[in-house]
């Protein structure tokens, strides 16, 4: 599953990259910062990225994911520190998911 | 970052502390926090205001205008989001982001937005969360050059020809003056009409409004008109004052003020009413309501308050004043399209909102 995600967050990081001038492009690295003090998105950015990563998990994990709900926005620079870190909440949510 | 959720009840605690004044950066004004309070489509739970803090100073905020929208015989409750505003030092925290989906949440995912800037509509648009309505083709007509204004905008250090520009504008407005008056002779379209101005809605007004607004989608009554015609967000001042300062979006202006006209055909039958907003050298219709039939009259009497206000631009939004503006020859300097966006959330997508009207003041628009 984790390779799974992974590549499900690289195909993100394309799409989000036809939408950004060259010079801005994302880098498919799971250390690569997102949100907070060294982060590299801004609001419009950040959106962006929630909104495909949850289209993309429906199609390519084909399982919804929601990453606007109350918990994951009281600790948004923990979830989108990194894309490392975004891949393991959203492995944690998911396994939640087959938990319940 | 800590995010603090002002419901209405907040605000009106919040408008008595002293503290909440003091911050270096205010997240609304207390004008505008009055408003707030007093919207008559607002319950006391609603959230009127989130504001995020990082060590105690205000880094970023959204104010929500709650509302209400009716389509055939169903209504209901959404929030305008209105005044986003992020601290450019907190850019990539997230923070804008945040107030965005808090607002969505807290309104059930049935979130409007009006306008904005090019910002904001970016990444709305990113979000995939909201659908655009059918926009407003207004029109701006330049009635009067004010060629001063716009040159020392572009080369301020034109400023020490100011009183050179300041009697070429005289000159031309005087030939635009008498044009105007020519065109009075000759045409008289206001003729037959008398006005009566109120600054609330009275209760013929209300009764005539309701027999015109069936197909508005956001319906409003007197009340909701009143409300905004007696609590503006934008100050009539000559000068900033420590809060507007402190105060990213606009609260004062040399001229702001509402004015409600009843047009009456014959001094007895009412034919018509329009809010208009005048602020600085700029008029806007933002309500009107009146039969097609009426359009011509209506827009003459428009046309007849932009030119006794001596305003710069009339801003028209309904579409059939709009088509009458062009019937009836006024002379100006020039008109050119101005599109009035709005977006509801897609929680709405279900809704038949195709045939609803809206206004050139919906959303928080009447407000600017």
């Amino acid at each position: 599953m984790d390779a799974k995600i992974a590549q499900m967050l690289f195909s993100v990081i394309d799409e989000l990259n036809q939408m950004r001038p060259t010079d801005d492009h994302l880098v498919k690295d799971l250390e690569m910062p997102l949100s907070g003090d060294s982060g590299i998105l801004d609001s419009a950015g950040l959106i962006n990225l929630i909104a495909v990563t949850e289209q993309k998990a429906a199609e390519e994990l084909g399982r919804p994911l929601v990453l606007t709900d109350e918990r994951t926005l009281s600790q948004v620079n923990q979830v989108f520190q990194t894309l490392g870190t975004l891949a393991e909440y959203i492995h944690l949510r998911l396994n939640e998911k087959n938990d319940g | 970052m800590e995010i603090k959720t002002f419901t209405v009840a907040d605000l009106k605690t919040a408008l008595a502390s002293e503290d909440f004044w003091r911050a270096k950066t205010l997240p609304i004004t207390k004008h505008r926090a009055l408003s707030y309070s007093r919207n008559p489509r607002a319950d006391e739970n609603d959230p009127v205001l989130l504001v995020a803090y990082r060590n105690n100073r205000v880094i970023g905020y959204l104010g929500i205008l709650p509302d209400k929208i009716f389509v055939n015989n169903a209504s209901y409750k959404l929030g305008w989001l209105t005044s986003w505003w992020t601290d450019s030092a907190w850019a990539t925290s997230g923070v804008g982001a945040i107030l965005l989906f808090k607002a969505l949440n807290a309104y059930d995912q049935r979130i409007g937005v009006s306008g904005g800037s090019r910002q904001a509509r970016e990444a709305l648009h990113a979000s995939q969360k909201f659908m655009a309505l059918k926009p407003l083709q207004g029109l701006d007509i330049r009635l009067r050059l004010n060629v001063t204004k716009d040159i020392l905008r572009r080369f301020p250090a034109m400023k020490i020809f100011r009183v050179w520009f300041k009697i070429f504008d005289v000159i031309l407005d005087e030939v635009m003056n008498l044009r105007g008056n020519f065109w009075q002779r000759r045409n008289n379209p206001c003729q037959r009409l008398t006005f009566e101005h109120i600054s609330a809605i009275d209760e013929e007004t209300d009764r005539f409004i309701q027999q015109h607004h069936r197909q508005d989608l956001t319906r409003k009554k007197k009340s909701d008109l009143s409300w905004i015609m007696n609590n503006p967000w934008i100050l009539s001042a000559p000068l900033k004052d420590s809060a507007s300062k402190r105060y990213y979006f606009l609260s004062r202006a040399n001229r702001f003020l509402y004015l409600g006209v009843k047009v009456f055909e014959h001094k007895t039958e009412m034919i018509g009413f329009f809010l208009l907003k005048v602020r600085d050298d700029r008029m806007s219709i933002v309500y009107s309501y009146f039969e097609s039939r009426h359009a011509a009259s209506i827009t003459a009497a428009a046309v007849h308050y932009a030119q006794a206000m001596h305003v710069d631009i009339l801003n028209l939004y309904d579409e059939r004043l709009v088509a009458s503006f062009s019937k009836l020859r006024y002379p100006c300097w020039s008109v050119e399209k101005n599109t009035r966006g709005f977006s509801l959330s897609k929680a709405f997508a279900d809704i038949p909102l195709a045939d609803c009207r809206l206004h050139g003041g919906d959303g928080d628009l009447a407000f600017y």
